[in-house]
């Protein structure tokens, strides 16, 4: 089969029950190679904390593995049933789930039982796409098969998201349409499907006045196209290697990032366009970027390239910085936008050039450091979901 | 026109070119000479030795956010004629 440019931004986040340290919802994500796939499981386990949680956690697990391997939703459903444990004091083995199933970045399969119904805004709106009612061994559950556009974000989550605020801030709840208005509104911004998570449980927080009366999860899935950034950090090692670097760099297609003083001028110098440094610090502990007809982003290196691996570790877990990177104009948020936001694959070309004027003890950037910097940052883009590549000069 | 040019590379930037910059900044809007003094930023000028690294017109200077007000009277004042 064909394949196209699209492919899947994926973000899940949960909060807990209040006074519960284990949360009894759970996501699981698996990826098939060969017939490209993806499934991803979102589980709510009966009741809070540890019964709840290991609950979701079998049902999660069981689903997502015999999906990706190709066996029929009927078997998956009567394994669940025969394998989960009977809770002593209510007498049922019992967990809600929701199974989206992305095959070749062309169709979503939607297979629900007893969560909301998941949410697709499509071209900004809501998109109430058909479903079909089976019964599996007793069970309700329902299914639709729909044709990916690109653009489209789908909105799975656990039944604490729709009960956010009930008696507090509302009789009964938000309503399905509530959360729809209320996400419509940072579709055109872009955001990742992590940060639109955080958002979405950022607000069913507030509505629980931060004591959520039951664990929500959120599971967002965007499909988009697939974007190339190219950044360059650091000179060759070898002087003389200088013009294969850059030829290749600017060759690659899709977004450039040059990072670091003698790393742009040099840039600067092969695309024979001046280098113009700006002089405003939008953020007073980050070096102001400069400007290179031809690249899009000029930045300094280790200090600004700190502070975004910063950003990542911080995307990749809580997400509290989004505020931040998301709106700075200077160097590090935009190279944060630029790699989280925006690309899906990121070609790093690492200069192992030794600046001897940075080998100073007193100096926290020294060439160790600027190294460490570059695997720790892939590690935390692959934990991203993106298809990350290192060279070496 | 005069052109004072202060380095921004990293090693620079850890010895204060930030508070530099701002100092120079405030002391030419102080003297009204936005007319004749040019401010820029460089990327590393390979001396990082001796930062924050100055330029005035060609000539190089250490100056550091302690000794931007100094600097400024004794090197930048004079030149102006």
């Amino acid at each position: 089969m064909r394949t196209n440019n699209l492919c899947a931004d994926i973000g899940y986040m949960s909060i807990n029950h209040a006074g519960e340290s284990l949360c009894g919802d759970h996501v699981e994500m698996i990826e098939t190679e060969d017939k490209p796939s993806t499934v991803i499981v979102l589980a709510d386990g009966l009741g809070s904390g540890v019964k709840a949680s290991i609950l979701s956690t079998l049902t999660s697990k069981i689903i997502s593995t015999m999906i990706a391997a190709g066996l029929r939703l009927e078997d998956c459903v009567e394994t669940i049933a025969a394998t989960l444990p009977v809770c002593s004091v209510r007498g049922v083995a019992y967990s809600t789930f929701t199974i989206i199933r992305i095959v070749n970045n062309r169709r979503a399969e939607i297979i629900q039982y007893d969560n909301p119904k998941v949410i697709l805004l499509r071209g900004g709106e809501n998109y109430e796409y058909p479903v079909t009612q089976l019964d599996i061994g007793g069970k309700h559950i329902t299914r639709a098969d729909i044709a990916l556009q690109e653009g489209d974000i789908f909105i799975a989550m656990s039944d604490g998201v729709e009960h956010a605020g009930v008696g507090i801030r509302y009789n009964f709840g938000w309503k399905r349409s509530d959360i729809i208005e209320f996400m419509k509104t940072f579709i055109p911004v872009g955001f990742t499907a992590k940060t639109l998570t955080k958002i979405l449980l950022d607000e069913c927080d507030r509505l629980y006045d931060g004591q959520p009366g039951d664990d929500a999860t959120v599971c967002t899935v965007k499909i988009r196209p697939r974007v190339q950034v190219n950044m360059m950090f650091g000179p060759p090692a070898d002087r003389s290697d200088t013009n294969k670097m850059l030829s290749l760099f600017f060759s690659k297609e899709g977004k450039h990032i040059v990072c670091g003083g003698t790393t742009s001028t040099i840039a600067a110098e092969f695309l024979k366009k001046p280098l113009v440094p700006d002089l405003e610090y939008l953020d007073p502990e980050i070096p102001p970027t400069a400007t290179v007809e031809g690249i899009d982003l000029v930045t300094e290196g280790v200090i600004t390239v700190s502070r975004v691996l910063e950003y990542a570790k911080n995307y990749t877990g809580s997400n509290s910085d989004y505020e931040k990177w998301s709106c700075g104009q200077d160097g590090a948020s935009k190279i944060a936008r630029m790699l989280f936001e925006d690309a899906t694959d990121i070609d790093f070309f690492v200069g192992r050039a030794v600046n001897p004027a940075h080998q100073n003890p007193n100096l926290p950037i020294n060439f160790n450091i600027k190294m460490r910097l570059v695997e720790e940052l892939s590690e935390q883009l692959k934990a991203m979901g993106k298809k990350v590549k290192v060279g070496y000069f | 026109m005069m052109k004072i040019t202060v380095c921004i590379g990293s090693s620079c930037h850890l010895k204060g070119s930030r508070a530099v910059v701002e100092g120079l900044q405030a002391l030419i809007a102080r003297n009204n000479l936005k007319d004749k003094i040019e401010l820029a930023g460089t990327f590393c000028l390979g001396r990082c030795q001796t930062g924050v690294n100055v330029l005035v017109d060609d000539e190089r200077f250490s100056v550091s956010p302690e000794t931007v007000e100094e600097f400024f009277e004794n090197t930048v004042l004079p030149r102006l004629g």
